[in-house]
C-alpha cells in the first residue's frame, strides 16, 4: 500500500511536472502569438489624428450636450419639417418611412378618445395626392371639434436608449454630445432596435437593409447649423440648442417653460422637451 | 509527455491563436476606441454633406429678394421651403419656382382643425376663388401693402404749379381726351405714390418722367391735395366698344382692391371709376405687357383677354366717381 502509494505519488509528481512544462509551452507560443498580434492589433485601431478634436478637425464632441424642444401650441400641420427631413437625409420617398413625423390629436363633442392622424393616414394621402407629399386634410370641417392640435414627433435621444441596449453588435451608440447614431455599415439589419425603442422613433430600410432614425441632423450640427426641420419649420415649433450653453435657444426653452417629455416611466430619459401637449400624447 | 495530451494542447493552443486571428480580422478599425462601437461610424456620419443651404446660401446671389423677404412676415418660411434644397444649386440647374401657388400656400394657410388661431388661415377655395394666391400675394412679402400714405400738400401751391399739368390733363383736371387719364378727384395718396414713382424711375412715360423729374417733394404734395381736391367728371362707356354687363362680371376680381365700382376703399389705390374707356384700355394692356411694373397688377392683368379689358374698361368708364354718392368709401 505503501509503495504503491510511493509509486503512485512519484508517477503523479512527474505527470504533473510534465503537464505544467507543456502547459508553460503552450502558454509561451499562445502568448507569443497573442503579443505580435496585440501589436498588430494596436497599429490597425490607430484612427488618423483629427487634430486633437473627435469627430471632425472642427468640431469637439465633449464640449456640446444637444437637446431639442417642441413647442406644439405653435405647430401649424403644415409638414414642412417632415419634407425638409426627407430631403436632407434621403428618407424613401413614401408615406411609411420617416424619421420625423406630426400627429394631430382632434378631439370631437362627444366622444371620449382623441382621434388621432398623421400624414401616412390613407385620407391625408389622398388629400396630398401622392405619397412623396405630405399634407393634413381638412377632414374634421363638418364635425364639431372641441379641441385639437399637432404634436411633431422625433427621435428623442435618450441618455439610456433601449435601441442601443439591444443592438447586438455595436452598431447602434450614444455619442458623447447626446445623439443616437446608426453605423450602417456595422449593421447586420436584426431590427431588434427598432422593436426596442418605445416612441417608433425607428424604421427600416429595405433597400439597404439597416434600420434609419433621427440623428437631430447630425452632419449638420457638427457644422455649427440647424437640423433641417428646425431650419424650415415656420413657425418656431422647434427648438434645437446646446444644453451646455445656457444662452442657446433649447437651454432658454426649458428653463422658461414647464416642460414634459414623453413616456418618462419607460426610463430611457428621452431628451425632447415637449410644451402645450396633452395626456393622451405619448 | 503522453502524445494525446501534446496533441489536445497543440489543438487548444491553435484554437486560441485562430480566434485572435479571427477576433483582429473581425473588429473594425477604430472599435472600442471610445465604446462599444465603431468611432470612425461618428466621423463618417459627421462628414456628410448639408443639403439645405439655409438663407445666407441665397443671399449670396438674390440678394434683394432676400432683403425683401427678410423684412416680410414671411422672414421664417426660409427660401428652401418653398423652392427646395440649394444644394447643387447654381451649378446643377435653376430651382424651382413653384406655379401652383394655391396648393402650395393651402399647406400652412387651410383652414383646418389643429392650427392654432394666431396662424393666419382662410378657406382657400372661397377666398381665392379658384385664382393662384400669387396673383394678389407676393409670396416674398405676402401682406398687401396698402398704406395710404398721408398727404400735407397746398391746395393753392398746387394749383399753382398745375398750371404746366393743365395742356394734357385739363385745367380743370378733366383730361380733354382718352390718351390721358383724369386727375381730378383722384385719390391724393395714389397721386404722390404714382407721381414719387415717375421721379425715381419706378415708372417710366415718355411724356411723364422728364417732367415729373422737375418736380420736388413739395411739388408733389402740393399737386396731390390740388387734384384730389377736384370734382371729378364721369367719362361715361359710350365710346370703348366694350360690354359693360360683362365687365362688371371680371371686376369682381378686382373689387377686393379698387371696389365694387372702382372707388377704392383703400386711399393707396387710384380711383378708377370714371375714367375714360380708352385711357382704361391702354393702361390694362400696359400692366399685362409689362410695361407698367407693379407685381399686383401684372398678376391680375396676366389673365385678361382684350375682351375683358374692354369690357372692363366699358364697366369702370360708366360708373360714377364720387365716393358720396355710395356713402361707404373711407376718405
Amino acid at each position: 500500500m505503501k509503495i504503491n502509494s510511493n509509486l503512485s505519488s512519484a508517477a503523479r509528481r512527474k505527470f504533473l511536472g510534465k503537464l505544467g512544462l507543456a502547459a508553460t509551452c503552450t502558454a509561451a507560443v499562445a502568448g507569443a502569438g497573442t503579443l505580435g498580434l496585440a501589436g498588430a492589433v494596436a497599429a490597425k485601431t490607430e484612427s488618423p489624428p483629427q487634430g486633437g478634436s473627435f469627430p471632425t478637425k472642427d468640431y469637439d464632441w465633449t464640449k456640446h450636450q444637444w437637446a431639442f424642444g417642441v413647442d406644439a401650441t405653435k405647430c401649424i400641420g403644415c409638414l414642412r419639417c417632415v419634407e425638409a427631413c426627407k430631403n436632407e437625409n434621403h428618407v424613401p420617398g413614401n408615406a411609411h418611412q420617416f424619421r420625423t413625423w406630426v400627429e394631430r390629436y382632434v378631439y370631437i363633442e362627444g366622444e371620449h378618445r382623441a382621434r388621432i392622424d398623421s400624414h401616412q393616414d390613407p385620407v391625408n394621402i389622398k388629400a396630398s395626392g401622392s405619397e412623396k407629399e405630405y399634407r393634413f386634410a381638412d377632414r374634421y370641417k363638418d364635425l364639431k371639434v372641441e379641441k385639437a392640435f399637432f404634436v411633431p414627433k422625433l427621435c428623442n435621444q435618450c441618455t439610456h436608449p433601449a435601441c442601443v441596449q439591444v443592438c447586438p453588435v455595436g452598431a447602434t451608440y450614444k455619442t458623447e454630445d447626446g445623439v443616437v447614431l446608426v453605423d450602417e455599415k456595422r449593421c447586420i439589419g436584426c431590427r431588434y432596435c427598432v422593436q426596442a425603442c418605445p416612441y417608433g422613433a425607428r424604421y427600416f430600410d429595405e433597400e439597404r437593409g439597416v434600420p434609419d432614425k433621427c440623428t437631430w441632423c447630425y452632419h449638420r450640427i457638427t457644422k455649427g447649423m440647424q437640423p433641417a426641420c428646425v431650419e424650415a419649420c415656420p413657425v418656431g415649433a422647434r427648438i434645437f440648442g446646446d444644453m451646455r450653453n445656457r444662452e442657446s435657444p433649447v437651454s432658454l426653452f426649458v428653463r422658461n417653460n414647464r416642460v414634459q417629455v414623453l413616456r418618462p416611466e419607460s426610463g430611457n430619459g428621452p431628451n425632447v422637451f415637449y410644451v402645450g401637449i396633452d395626456k393622451e400624447v405619448s | 509527455m503522453p502524445k494525446h495530451v501534446v496533441r489536445l494542447l497543440s489543438l487548444l493552443a491553435a484554437a486560441l491563436v485562430l480566434a485572435v486571428v479571427a477576433k483582429w480580422v473581425f473588429t473594425p478599425e477604430s472599435f472600442g476606441r471610445f465604446g462599444h462601437f465603431r468611432a470612425n461610424s461618428v466621423s463618417e456620419i459627421a462628414a456628410l454633406e448639408p443639403v439645405y443651404q439655409t438663407a445666407s446660401y441665397c443671399q449670396g446671389c438674390h440678394s434683394e429678394r432676400h432683403a425683401q423677404w427678410s423684412a416680410s412676415n414671411h422672414k421664417s418660411v426660409t427660401c428652401e421651403t418653398c423652392h427646395g434644397p440649394a444644394k447643387g444649386h447654381p451649378q446643377n440647374g435653376k430651382l424651382p419656382i413653384p406655379a401652383d401657388t394655391a396648393r402650395l400656400c393651402s399647406l400652412c394657410h387651410q383652414a383646418t382643425a389643429g392650427r392654432p388661431p394666431t396662424q393666419p388661415q382662410v378657406q382657400v377655395a372661397e377666398h381665392s376663388a379658384g385664382q393662384q394666391c400669387a396673383v394678389c400675394h407676393n409670396p416674398h412679402s405676402p401682406k398687401i401693402a396698402a398704406a395710404a400714405a398721408t398727404v400735407t400738400g397746398n391746395i393753392a401751391a398746387g394749383k399753382q404749379r398745375a398750371e404746366s399739368c393743365a395742356s394734357c390733363h385739363g385745367a380743370d383736371g378733366i383730361s380733354p381726351n382718352e390718351t390721358w387719364p383724369s386727375l381730378a378727384g383722384q385719390s391724393a395718396s395714389y397721386l404722390v405714390k404714382i407721381m414719387a414713382a415717375y421721379k425715381s424711375g419706378d415708372q417710366k412715360d415718355v411724356m411723364m418722367t422728364p417732367l415729373a423729374k422737375e418736380l420736388t417733394d413739395a411739388d408733389i404734395q402740393n399737386l396731390a391735395a390740388y387734384y384730389a381736391s377736384l370734382p371729378c367728371r364721369s367719362a361715361g362707356a359710350g365710346t370703348g366698344g366694350g360690354n359693360a354687363a360683362a365687365g362688371k362680371a371680371v371686376a369682381k376680381n378686382c373689387a377686393s382692391c379698387h371696389g365694387e365700382t372702382g372707388i377704392a376703399t383703400n386711399r393707396a389705390w387710384p380711383l378708377v371709376a370714371g375714367q375714360t374707356p380708352g385711357y382704361l384700355v391702354n393702361v390694362l394692356k400696359a400692366f399685362r405687357a409689362g410695361l407698367r411694373k407693379d407685381p399686383m397688377m401684372a398678376g391680375v392683368s396676366r389673365g385678361l383677354s382684350d375682351a375683358d379689358i374692354a369690357n372692363l374698361a366699358a364697366y369702370y368708364a360708366g360708373q360714377s366717381c364720387r365716393p358720396d354718392n355710395q356713402g361707404k368709401a373711407k376718405p
